[in-house]
């Protein structure tokens, strides 16, 4: 029995999963268009940033396209051009986001036009953040719990956005209310992973979006892409966005609103 | 159903007028074919008549048997594997009932796989299939020296494991789904323990499984790729027995005797893991649970010489939790009650009943609140399947098959959420089919039949109707409507033609259909997986397979080398869209998107059946792709089981009468992956870009494992015996999954990061028997 017990445990030292990092050769598409633009219901200027897609053996960077032409228009008539502020971010003049205003993109660069659409929702309240604790293992494990009223209609869509002591938390946090339709939030934010655990006296800041059904499916649609193999998530593929025209990204309408608690 | 029943007699009549008309040169003899020690019966054991080269039978699932011959003095020749040949000398000058009894040889010298006996191409037409000799299995390695059928018939060809250590697998290019995996007839839903990592069936009460690869004959049917036919010992009825095995990772133990000597028997096994009574010793692991058990039960009783009962049961279940607050469990409930009747000595019935239930829960505490998810299938299945031994040359195979299912999709409940009230569908499948096996005296055999297999829906739920995703109209059927049904015939023919003793050509075409459907949103299976039936979208789905063998003898008849090639073409096949959340939306139909398949391959495979060195090489060539519209542009791609070469290399070599090694070699390339093409910042994160579905390759997966077993004093009333295994001889660290991510030393640089699951896995297991 001791040999046996001396086999587990040797198993298990040499069971657990083993991350290495190797070189892949990878092929190599033609430059995309990013296209990251949003609007709220905060003051503006609101901004939109183009950005050309890099292959993955090169430094991650911003490659800025500063030869655009940017429109932003809404359902009053609004004709917003956006001007350039440094390595492709354009920078609204007039526009002013409001609660169910829709907001139409035309991006022009090298005679080629994108567009998107998006509508902001109604703001739903975001009454306060909460602590919810858990124990594992003989470990106290911490989240935070948006506490917020679904409205009685069906399809609300929500995203958060956690800061732990100012390092930001790189999950994207997207909530539906395909299940807890007309309730009042119970459930957590994920607590981060091991780089970023919760721990006591900790200042979690959370921004809470109210977001359009097709936001959310963007965001979701990343969620789900955890790596190629067996061991991996469903096949990856660019997530669904509203951008028309072949470009990646997404422009974004949607209410903005912060809250800040410290865990005891 | 009685139209049904009044066609039946019609046609039994029938046979019995040819039988009673062609009975009048010939007689006939039958019974059954058992092993002398434990009274087992035997199947496809080979019953041949020395002075008539050209009559022959196979026992069927049973071991009865029946021939027709000419008045005469013969020899009858009854051989099966691991058995000594048996001579008998019999007069036949009227019809009589003749049971065999098959001595078992010494050394078990034959491999584990035999998919043609010395003199079984004599009777047998039937392609790609491989039977599985479970009392030889346990030599060959496997990881944690958990004797597993579901992981060496992957090391066949055309049979793909579905990831490392994984349980599931492809045949021919299908999905892990379309496997028709049978327990004693009954439908085992989720073959899998422990996220795939094992499966369901405990080797200690399993007789015998057999791999057909879309070549079935008639009598099966509702998947596309293969049937996997497992039956359950049925317990020896000469004497009592125990036996059992202590392993690292489970313990089991099996009890059988007779009920009846000479008649009847009941075997009992259970087996559990026990991985969670070492996790609750570790401070750090304590609240985990994770554990999995089954038991397996089967009696028969025999009531007179012309009727036998059978019953058999399996109970199986998986606990996974995380303290209070997060557990899953599922598991696989079977049973089946079968009626063996010999209505005369050319007329064969068997008429079950089976259940089958699957089911998983998922349960969620978060201080105050509560969440539930639960799904389950049911199965209530009534079959009848006659065997008619028309004459020398032909027998016929034909019957019914009424199943009806019941099917809970995920359903949530919970404190924190709405609880949709998500009703149950249910739907009644139906199939008649007749078969044919025919031998000509010369050298031609055929097995050619059809299968008619019906799927209707069945009132107490509404139906959206979709039309390019969009929700058009609803069809709402009340309780005790029938809504729409989809008739299918499903013809069937295989032809094996005898060139000479030593090789044969064999050609054939099936089509099969397949009414339910598994959506499954990860890659390897998963407990939460849902099954769907057809609907007023989702049609059945369809594959024709046209395939062409050649089977030779070479090296002196030391070895055998098959080589089979294939191509299917699968019709209706199921996918979802980019980010569908199929567990949460009120009518996952509406995500689901509609193609076709196509896979295609040569397998060869060299035996070595004889001597002191057996095993098998087995070679897979092959293209797996898929066509969904909306997925892809609407372009072929592969399919993530697609691996162009596939080896599997086993040995086992008998060192003397205690010692025998073993050594198992597999490669094949790596699955079809979708790896980035690029890479860009979106809001402060790195995302990647991509481009064409599945377009790149995973690494070559690779892998030796070793073992050894040491059999002590077979002579001696307690016989046990050692196995020692190394799983991964030489530590390949095969990749499990590959990710991207931003390097934490320099978040502007990617890392690409493989995943390796095991190293280097060594197990022991006792196994004793007394």
């Amino acid at each position: 029995m001791k040999k046996i017990l001396f086999l587990i445990s040797f198993c298990a030292t040499i069971l657990v999963g083993c991350d290495k990092e190797i070189n892949l050769v990878l092929d190599e598409n033609k430059p995309l268009l990013v296209i990251d633009g949003s609007i709220t219901d905060l003051a503006g200027p609101y901004f939109v940033q183009l950005s050309l897609s890099t292959p993955i053996s090169t430094t991650t960077s911003i490659v800025g396209v500063n030869n655009a032409r940017v429109i932003i228009t809404d359902q009053l008539g609004v004709k917003d051009s956006l001007v350039p502020v440094i390595n492709g971010l354009y920078k609204t003049q007039k526009i002013r986001g409001i609660e169910g205003g829709t907001y139409n993109l035309e991006v022009l660069v090298d005679q080629k036009k994108y567009t998107a659409s998006a509508t902001m929702p109604q703001k739903v309240n975001l009454d306060s953040l909460r602590i919810n604790t858990f124990p594992i293992n003989g470990e106290i494990r911490y989240s935070v719990i948006p506490v917020y009223s679904d409205p009685i209609f069906l399809g609300n869509s929500y995203r958060f956005i956690q800061k732990i002591n100012d390092s930001l938390d790189q999950t994207f946090h997207v909530f539906n209310d395909n299940l807890n339709n007309g309730k009042v939030n119970q459930r957590p934010l994920r607590g981060g992973d091991d780089l970023l655990k919760i721990k006591p006296k900790d200042k979690v800041l959370v921004e809470m979006q109210c977001i359009s059904n097709t936001s959310y499916l963007y965001y979701y649609s990343l969620n789900l892409q955890s790596g190629a193999g067996p061991g991996g998530g469903t096949a990856p593929s660019n997530p669904p966005s509203n951008v028309v025209g072949g470009a990646l990204g997404i422009f974004s309408a949607h209410t903005v609103q912060q809250k800040s608690i410290t865990i005891y | 159903m009685k139209r049904k029943f009044l066609i039946f007699n019609l046609i039994i009549g029938l046979f019995s007028l040819i039988s009673s008309l062609s009975a009048q040169s010939t007689v006939v003899v039958s019974g059954s074919i058992k092993d002398k020690q434990t009274g087992e019966s035997l199947i496809k054991a080979v019953v041949r008549i020395q002075e008539l080269p050209n009559a022959g039978i196979i026992s069927n699932e049973y071991g009865f048997y029946s021939l027709s011959l000419p008045k005469g003095n013969y020899s009858v020749v009854v051989s099966q594997v691991g058995y000594e040949t048996l001579i008998q000398k019999i007069k036949l000058d009227s019809s009589q009932s003749i049971n065999f009894y098959l001595q078992t040889k010494n050394i078990l010298k034959e491999v584990v796989v035999e998919s043609s006996r010395k003199n079984d191409n004599l009777t047998k037409a039937q392609m790609g299939t491989e039977t599985i000799n479970m009392s030889s299995i346990n030599k060959v390695p496997v990881i944690f020296g958990e004797k597993d059928l579901l992981k060496t018939i992957q090391l066949l060809p055309g049979v793909k494991s579905a990831g490392e250590g994984n349980s599931g697998f492809f045949v021919r290019g299908g999905s892990a789904d379309q496997n028709l995996i049978l327990l004693d007839e009954a439908p085992v839903y989720n073959a899998t323990h422990l996220l795939g990592f094992f499966s369901t069936f405990n080797s200690d009460a399993i007789k015998d499984a057999t791999i057909i690869k879309g070549n079935s004959p008639s009598q099966y049917g509702g998947r596309l790729s293969s049937v996997l036919d497992v039956k359950m010992k049925e317990g020896n009825n000469q004497d009592y027995k125990v036996n059992g095995g202590i392993g690292l990772i489970s313990s089991k133990l099996s009890i059988e005797g007779p009920l009846q000597k000479n008649k009847s028997s009941f075997i009992l096994s259970g087996r559990r893991t026990y991985a969670d009574v070492f996790l609750k010793a570790t401070e750090k692991f304590k609240d985990n649970i994770l554990y999995f058990y089954d038991l397996n039960a089967k009696a028969n009783y025999q009531i007179n010489a012309k009727n036998k009962f059978y019953i058999s049961g399996y109970f199986g279940r998986d606990e996974l939790g995380l303290g209070q607050d997060f557990g899953i469990d599922w598991g696989n409930k079977t049973g089946t009650i079968r009626w063996n009747k010999i209505i005369s000595n050319k007329l064969f019935l068997n008429t079950s009943l089976i259940y089958s239930d699957y089911n998983y829960n998922v349960k969620l505490k978060n201080g105050e609140t509560n969440f539930n998810i639960n799904s389950n299938i049911k199965d209530l299945n009534l079959k009848q399947d006659y065997t008619f031994y028309a004459s020398g040359n032909n027998t016929l195979r034909f019957g019914f098959n009424s199943i009806l299912h019941t099917i809970k999709p995920s359903t949530f409940s919970g404190t924190v959420i709405n609880s949709v009230a998500k009703t149950g569908r249910n739907g009644f499948e139906n199939a008649l089919y007749l078969t044919n096996n025919y031998r000509s005296t010369g050298q031609l055999t055929l097995d050619f039949g059809l299968r008619l297999s019906m799927y209707t829906l069945m009132g107490g739920d509404i139906y959206n109707i979709y039309k390019n995703g969009v929700a058009g109209s609803t069809v709402k059927l009340s309780p005790s409507d029938f809504g729409k049904t989809y008739i299918n015939p499903e013809p069937r023919i295989t032809a094996n033609y005898r060139v000479n003793d030593e090789k044969s050509i064999k050609a054939g075409y099936a089509r099969n259909v397949q009414h339910l459907h598994l959506l499954s949103n990860s890659v390897s299976s998963s407990p939460s997986d849902q099954w769907i039936g057809n609907s007023y979208n989702i049609k059945p789905e369809i594959a024709d397979q046209i395939s062409v063998g050649y089977v030779t003898k070479a090296f002196k008849s030391n070895f055998e080398l098959s080589a089979e090639a294939y191509y299917k073409y699968l019709q209706n096949q199921i996918d979802y869209k980019d980010g569908a959340e199929i567990n949460t939306l009120s009518d996952v139909e509406s995500a689901l998107l509609y193609g076709a398949g196509r896979a295609y391959g040569l397998e060869l495979l060299l035996k070595k059946k004889e001597g002191r060195l057996t095993g098998w090489i087995g070679y897979t060539l092959s293209k797996t792709e898929r066509k969904i519209d909306g997925i892809n542009q609407n372009n072929w791609y592969n399919a993530r089981q697609d691996r162009t070469h596939d080896i599997s290399i086993v040995g086992i070599y008998d060192l003397n009468q205690r010692w025998s090694i073993s050594g198992v070699f597999v490669y094949n390339t790596g699955d079809a992956v979708t790896y980035p093409t690029g890479k860009y910042t979106l809001q402060g994160q790195t995302l990647y870009q991509y481009a064409a579905r599945n377009a790149n390759r995973m690494p070559a997966y690779h892998r030796l494992d070793f073992s050894a077993t040491y059999e002590k004093n077979k002579a001696k009333r307690l016989h046990g015996s050692w196995n020692f295994s190394l799983y991964n001889v030489y530590g390949r660290e095969n990749a499990y999954r590959i990710s991207f991510k931003d390097d934490p030393n320099n978040p502007t640089r990617t890392q690409i990061i493989r995943t390796a699951l095991f190293r280097w896995v060594p197990s022991v297991t006792y196994q004793f028997k007394f």
